[in-house]
């Protein structure tokens, strides 16, 4: 019995990881910062199943302490990163608008000028 | 007793086989989609339902102990926090990309889409009523 | 605010005093001495120029090295004794580790000795089930203090480099809290307001168990900045400031910082005096035991929040 339970245990634990090498692909491949985003989120949620397939293995509960905190600071990165991501991008595009008003009014002048 | 032994053990591997086929669909549909909106709905559910049958099967092994509980409060939590995340991304995919006409249709006010949404259907019933007709 | 003298009595003491400068409504500077604006300093050429020639102006007025030849022998002199006392410490060093076991052996004491008296009598001597916050609040609470000494001044240094004055952080609270984010995101602020709180306890849990479970101090303090954070990014930096500012943050770390210095003293003195100390162990397992461990965890919980949620304040905005 117990060597059907670890069996079955460790065959999960090797295909969770075949799937994050896959997700880790899309991370890098992704062509924008949301795919890197999801898919990251994605291996996190993999990794808790990992984490608390390990407690059952190693028969240490407290593991699945760590599981917790893991899903909580997986979903702080998520809000905190496309918080600050999105008033970069903001702060950025207003900047640039300012800059190429201030072109533009320049330009106008030296033509009244001339 | 051994019977019930064998039962959780079956019960149990086949939740967490569930799991891992949930898992494996949403990988085949981050490969599969080509824009992050539409990969987002493949991510999410791996994120929420994959997570909690899987969950649910080592619930279901490891028996009644504190170990459960902390396991549902996981399942729990992630239900409350991955749609909120997905939220989130899905605001800041909409908010930084320049050119999402190209990806998909938008609407400024919601009224458009409403009224065509009324006309599609409007079609729709005209098209079997004269079906049937 | 004496309720047994009058305030005009009251304004005599020293207790007012103190009070006053505890709580900085009145700089002690400020009319006492005569200050006055600095003037602008104006950089041109000729004073840059006048700049760079200073230093070998002074360095040849001072150590006229070339008319002075007592001077030339002292440099001399100090060069060559600089050399030797750090030849001599060198090999001071050298011959002391000369002496220690090699590293790698399997018989060394520190392979041996030191984890078994560790594994053996840790139950008894910290009164902790778990032997890992028993090992770093007890027997190495030296450690843990300068990392927790660490902490402190990497936020100081920050503070430094990153603060922004009141005022223009009032002037600019338009630009800087969040104008170019999504201000009320109802959906994240729904979700913080149900979870913030568990985060919060779960945090609280994982600090006053950490001699009995897993986890401790650093971590607990982890997860508590963690909920700040949360809250921050969901309600903007006007509400957190009613319950988390600036004032509240100094005496929180302080108070964290000096109470872990006074509880640690109390103990390493006693401990290398071969004083027995008065702290009462409790049975193991229960919630009040395990000596200066919960005392210290408490402590390093709060300095290690404090400083997550400074972090994240001063980068995003320059102020707390």
């Amino acid at each position: 019995m117990e060597l059907i339970y670890q069996g079955m245990y460790i065959a999960v634990l090797i295909t969770l990881a075949l799937m994050l090498f896959a997700c880790l692909i899309r991370a890098i491949r992704g062509p924008r910062i949301a795919d890197r985003i999801v898919s990251v989120n994605m291996m996190g949620t993999m990794v808790m199943v990992m984490i608390a397939v390990l407690s059952l293995l190693l028969k240490e509960g407290f593991l699945v302490d760590i599981c917790l905190i893991y899903a909580m600071v997986s979903f702080l990165a998520v809000i905190v990163i496309s918080k600050v991501y999105m008033g970069v991008y903001e702060e950025k595009r207003h900047n640039s608008e300012v800059k190429s008003n201030k072109i533009g009014m320049e330009g106008e002048e030296t033509h009244g000028n001339t | 007793m051994e019977i019930l032994e064998w039962i959780k053990l079956i019960v149990g591997g086949a939740f967490l086989l569930c799991g891992l086929l949930i898992f494996l669909i949403e990988l085949y549909g981050i490969f599969h989609l080509d824009y992050v909106l539409n990969r987002m709905h493949a991510a999410a559910m791996g994120d929420t339902l994959g997570i909690s049958v899987s969950l649910i099967g080592l619930m279901i092994i490891s028996g009644l102990n504190f170990t459960t509980l902390k396991m549902g409060l996981i399942v729990i939590f992630l239900w409350f926090a991955s749609p909120v995340s997905s939220h989130l991304l899905a605001r800041l995919e909409v908010s930084t990309n320049e050119n999402l006409g190209n990806h998909c249709s938008i609407y400024d006010n919601l009224e458009d889409l409403e009224k065509e949404l009324i006309e599609e259907k409007i079609k729709q019933e005209k098209e079997t009523g004269g079906e049937e007709a | 605010m004496s309720r047994l003298k009058p305030q005009k009595e009251y304004e005599k003491t020293g207790a007012f005093h103190f009070f006053r400068w505890l709580s900085g409504s009145k700089d002690p500077y400020l009319g006492e001495v005569e200050m006055k604006p600095q003037k602008e300093v104006e950089i041109t050429e000729a004073t840059i120029i006048e700049r760079m020639n200073e230093k070998q102006m002074i360095r040849d007025k001072v150590y006229d090295v070339k008319h002075n030849r007592q001077l030339l022998f002292f440099d001399r002199i100090y060069v060559a004794s600089a050399i030797l006392f750090c030849v001599i410490l060198v090999g001071l060093l050298l011959y002391t580790v000369s002496y220690l076991p090699k590293t790698g052996n399997p018989t060394n004491p520190d392979n041996n000795e030191v984890s078994e008296r560790y594994i053996e009598s840790g139950l008894q001597e910290t009164g902790a089930l778990n032997i890992v916050s028993g090992m770093i609040l007890t027997y190495r609470a030296f450690d843990t203090f300068g990392e927790t000494n660490v902490l402190f001044i990497a936020t100081c240094c920050v503070m430094v480099l990153l603060m922004v004055d009141d005022a223009i952080l009032k002037k600019q609270e338009v630009k800087n809290d969040r104008r170019y984010e999504p201000k009320n995101d109802a959906i994240l602020q729904g979700t913080a307001f149900v979870l913030c709180p568990i985060i919060f306890i779960f945090g609280i849990y994982v600090i006053l168990n950490g001699h009995l479970s897993p986890g401790g101090g650093f971590s607990g303090g982890a997860i508590l900045g963690a909920g700040l954070i949360l809250y921050v990014s969901a309600f903007g930096f006007k509400k957190t400031q009613r319950f988390f500012n600036e004032h509240i943050y100094k005496i929180a770390k302080i108070t964290a910082l000096c109470m872990y210095g006074i509880i640690g003293s109390y103990f390493y003195i006693l401990g290398a005096n071969g004083i027995e100390n008065h702290i009462p162990l409790g049975t193991p397992g229960h919630i009040l035991s395990g000596g200066i461990i919960l005392p210290i965890d408490i402590c390093v919980g709060l300095e290690v929040a404090c400083t997550m949620y400074a972090f994240y304040a001063l980068f995003r905005r320059g102020g707390l």
